[in-house]
């Protein structure tokens, strides 16, 4: 009996691992401690924990938590050779960042969740940017506020803001020249409809223009540095809704079809406001900015007002 | 009754009626309902003034009287109507719309009645015979006949309408003691069975020319005759009025029409045209709804000028039904389809369109954009509104606040604990239309009373001028009557000089202007008040 223990204590840590390594990289996913179990049946608990235990240590595994248990992945090589030569402060801060993913961590935010002083963690964050293993990006959210990332990943939009920011400053110059430009599409292609004499579903129909087609449209204008995307265009399409300009109605589509998404196309037509300005703007008290102080007999009156006398002598 | 209105009603009764009668409408409006002694006292007018006022309102309908607090046999007590002052306003809009619709006759009737408050029949047509007889050329005049026919054309289409009878004789003989107290509920004219009946009269003839001045005494004589005339006519004892409600929903029919030709196009509104005449007598007044009307019916009511085929009329009407402002719905298959205006959701339309309006014109198209945001989503948190509006932070906070001072966009607070700490709550901005159209209603009486008091400035700045103007102008006349020379007549008018005519052309023209900007505002406000009151008839 215990020979055979024996015998087997003195193979098996190495094995072991190996074997763990082998299921690991068979089951990209990760694989639970059952799975280990079911593949190894004569290893005791104890070594099993002993030799993840090592893995963990050595930070070629990783132990994650799902909603069924523990799981164990082998740990990205790259990663976990780019950390090699640091310590484990560094490792650690180094683990929070690649945690927080492409919406990228606050240094504040580092401190509370590594327990670490700020000196010290400045002073990682110094080292592992001049390492070229992270990268510090300011947001649009709050333009003091940095927040780091690993070096190779792309920002989330709510970091930059996506198309409509530069340097973390909105353009909105650069929105209301899409706004005016999309606007005018739309028109011109309603103006066509309207022309062209058919009946009048047709002339609706012919009206409306597919997100996609403006999205065409912008693009080929070449008004644009960046790449928008089809995404972008409906957002200042959007705005056109809200400026009372536009109108929208969503369309089933086959899927497959250009410019579907989901098996819907939304379509946008230009319109025409249903009231002129109203009688109370056309006064100069519709648009006066000091109306709720203006009283018969007081500083301010209609005898003695200013915007009056010039509009009536308008 | 707000102070604004109270204030326009003081101007308007002022203006129509002078300085008593406003004294004691205000004083009227102000205190609700009081009896003839209360009135008396507290305006420290003569009692006879106030009898003489009162009766004024009265006869204008502005003014219903009944039994007291203490029943039947306490005094009399007179309420005033707010709302019936302030569609004096109106009376240009009301005049004009008859003379659209029924030519100089129409105008003219329109225009008697207004002023005298009621009328018999007989009498209106006489006079309006009369003065339109003045302003043609020598030796034609206008027949009575015409008049009539003209007269009973309003009555058919309700715009005219017979006052309702009073049950017992008016207030203002009786003295001291007070007159006995008539029905307890004033009655609806629309009740009464005989409301747009024409009554026969015997009534044939030609309008008379006024002679001028010199043939005083013939004038007075047909006068005389005019009176024994009237013991003639038959239809003595039934007054009638103008239906103020027929004019609106004819007021409300154009603007719903106008918005259909805006939004879609000419033939689109055409179609919605002649829906609402077909539906015009059996729909209801107040209803969100006219009748449904089938494709077929439609179809033979088009005028035929229209040219509209058959298969185009059912893409146009698919097309209204689509179109997101809902103006008509449809509500069934039979008939080629069954298609109804929605009068409420058209009016409730044109009124978000006009709060869009002001928000647009006086902060701005970006503010507007938000205004419109926060209509369509409802409720959104401030960093929301940027998204969505695509408007930089710093630009859409100041917008949002400016907004929020003013009132037109409310902040709701939602916390998530108890304490209301302001960073574990949710700040919720949101239009609530109905209250916004309230408090626009009240900016755009505050803005006519503004006009108005305007318009009396420039012109008592300007008296003297114009009654120098005036006096010229009778010299003139009186001369030329007289058959003066033309060197004569020159020199009189030279009396004014040259920066005086000026001054007297831009006055004009400065009245003009105020006077054509207080009926644009009643546009405002009657599109405002009609989306008040069929939203509060809905609830």
């Amino acid at each position: 009996m215990t020979e055979v223990k024996v015998k087997k204590e003195s193979t098996d840590p190495v094995d072991i691992e190996n074997r763990i390594k082998e299921l690991c990289q068979q089951f990209p996913q990760g694989i639970t401690d059952q799975v280990i179990q079911n593949d190894m049946p004569h290893v005791e608990a104890q070594q099993r924990a002993s030799a993840i235990n090592r893995l963990l240590s050595v930070g070629q595994l990783d132990l994650l938590k799902n909603s069924n248990g523990l799981l164990y992945r082998l740990k990205d090589v790259q990663s976990a050779s780019k950390v090699k030569g640091s310590d484990n402060q560094e490792k650690l801060v180094y683990q929070i960042i690649e945690d927080a993913g492409n919406k990228g961590i606050w240094s504040r935010d580092i401190r509370y969740k590594s327990n670490l002083p700020l000196t010290e963690i400045n002073k990682i964050l110094k080292n592992m940017e001049s390492k070229k293993l992270i990268k510090a990006v300011k947001s649009v959210a709050a333009s003091k506020k940095k927040v780091y990332m690993l070096y190779n990943l792309q920002p989330d939009r709510s970091v930059t803001g996506g198309a409509w920011y530069s340097d973390q400053d909105f353009e909105s110059e650069f929105v209301e020249v899409l706004n005016q430009q999309c606007f005018k599409f739309l028109q011109s292609k309603a103006e066509a409809a309207r022309d062209s004499k058919q009946s009048p579903m047709v002339q609706r129909n012919s009206s409306f223009a597919t997100s996609h087609e403006v999205w065409k449209y912008i693009c080929e204008l070449g008004i644009s540095k960046v790449d928008l995307s089809m995404e972008d265009i409906e957002t200042i399409l959007n705005t056109l809704i809200f400026d009372g300009k536009v109108e929208m109605t969503i369309i089933a589509a086959k899927e497959g079809t250009v410019g579907s998404v989901d098996g819907q196309m939304k379509l946008y037509r230009g319109v025409n406001p249903i009231i002129q300005p109203t009688g109370l703007v056309k006064t100069p008290c519709g648009l006066c900015p000091v109306f709720d102080d203006c009283h018969e007999g007081g500083e301010i009156s209609p005898s003695n007002c200013v915007y009056m006398v010039e509009w009536l002598d308008f | 009754m707000t102070t604004q209105e109270v204030r326009l009603c003081g101007l308007l009764l002022q203006e129509h009626f002078g300085d008593v009668v406003e004294k004691v409408g205000t004083h009227l409006i102000r205190s609700g309902v009081l009896n003839l002694r209360a009135l008396a006292l507290e305006t420290k007018l003569a009692l006879d003034l106030v009898k003489k006022s009162l009766c004024v309102l009265v006869q204008h309908g502005m003014c219903t009287f009944g039994a007291g607090r203490r029943g039947p046999a306490g005094p009399v007590e007179y309420r005033i109507s707010c709302e019936r002052i302030i569609h004096m306003l109106r009376y240009p809009r009301y005049i004009y719309t008859a003379k659209s619709l029924y030519g100089d006759t129409g105008e003219l009737i329109v225009e008697e009645i207004l002023q005298r408050g009621q009328m018999t029949m007989s009498s209106t047509v006489k006079t309006v015979a009369d003065r339109l007889t003045h302003n043609m050329p020598e030796g034609q005049s206008m027949d009575y006949s015409e008049v009539v026919s003209a007269f009973s054309q309003l009555v058919e289409t309700h715009f005219l309408q017979r006052c309702p009878p009073v049950a017992s004789a008016g207030p203002s003989d009786s003295g001291a003691v007070d007159p006995p107290p008539p029905a307890v509920t004033p009655s609806e004219p629309e009740n009464h069975p005989d409301c747009y009946r024409v009554p026969y009269i015997n009534l044939t003839g030609k309008g008379k020319r006024r002679r001028s001045s010199e043939d005083g005494e013939a004038d007075q004589r047909a006068a005389k005759k005019a009176k024994t005339d009237n013991d003639e006519c038959g239809d003595e004892g039934i007054f009638w009025q103008v239906n103020f409600e027929r004019f609106h929903l004819h007021f409300r029919d154009q603007a719903i029409i106008n918005a259909v030709s805006c939004k879609l196009d000419q033939t689109s509104s055409e179609i919605v045209r002649t829906m609402l005449r077909m539906s015009e007598v059996t729909t209801p007044a107040n209803a969100a709804f006219t009748q449904a009307l089938s494709a077929n019916e439609i179809f033979r009511a088009l005028p035929s000028n229209y040219n509209i085929a058959r298969p185009i009329l059912d893409q146009y009407l698919t097309l209204l039904v689509d179109d997101p402002m809902e103006f008509v719905g449809k509500t069934g298959d039979s008939g080629g389809g069954m298609y109804v205006v929605n009068l409420h959701r058209a009016l409730a339309n044109l009124a978000r369109a006009t709060l869009e309006s002001v928000v647009q014109e006086r902060f701005g198209s970006r503010s507007a954009r938000i205004f419109r945001l926060l209509l369509r989503k409802r409720h959104l948190e401030q960093k929301q509104v940027e998204d969505f509006a695509m408007i930089p932070a710093k630009e859409a906070k100041d917008m949002l606040y400016t907004l929020l001072s003013e009132n037109l966009v409310q902040l709701q607070e939602i916390p998530k604990t108890p304490d209301h700490a302001p960073s574990r709550t949710f700040y919720l901005y949101t239009v609530n239309q109905l209250p916004t159209a309230r408090l626009l209603l009240q900016h755009c009486y505050k803005t006519v009373g503004n006009l108005i008091e305007r318009r009396l400035y420039e012109t008592k700045e300007n008296k003297r001028l114009l009654e120098k103007s005036q006096r010229i102008e009778a010299i003139l006349a009186s001369l030329q009557a007289t058959g003066a020379e033309t060197t004569q007549l020159t020199e009189v008018e030279e009396m004014i000089t040259a920066p005086e005519r000026q001054q007297l052309e831009s006055l004009r023209h400065h009245i003009n202007k105020l006077d054509s900007s207080e009926n644009q505002v009643d546009e405002t406000i009657f599109l405002l008040e009609s989306y008040i009151t069929s939203t509060q008839a809905s609830r």
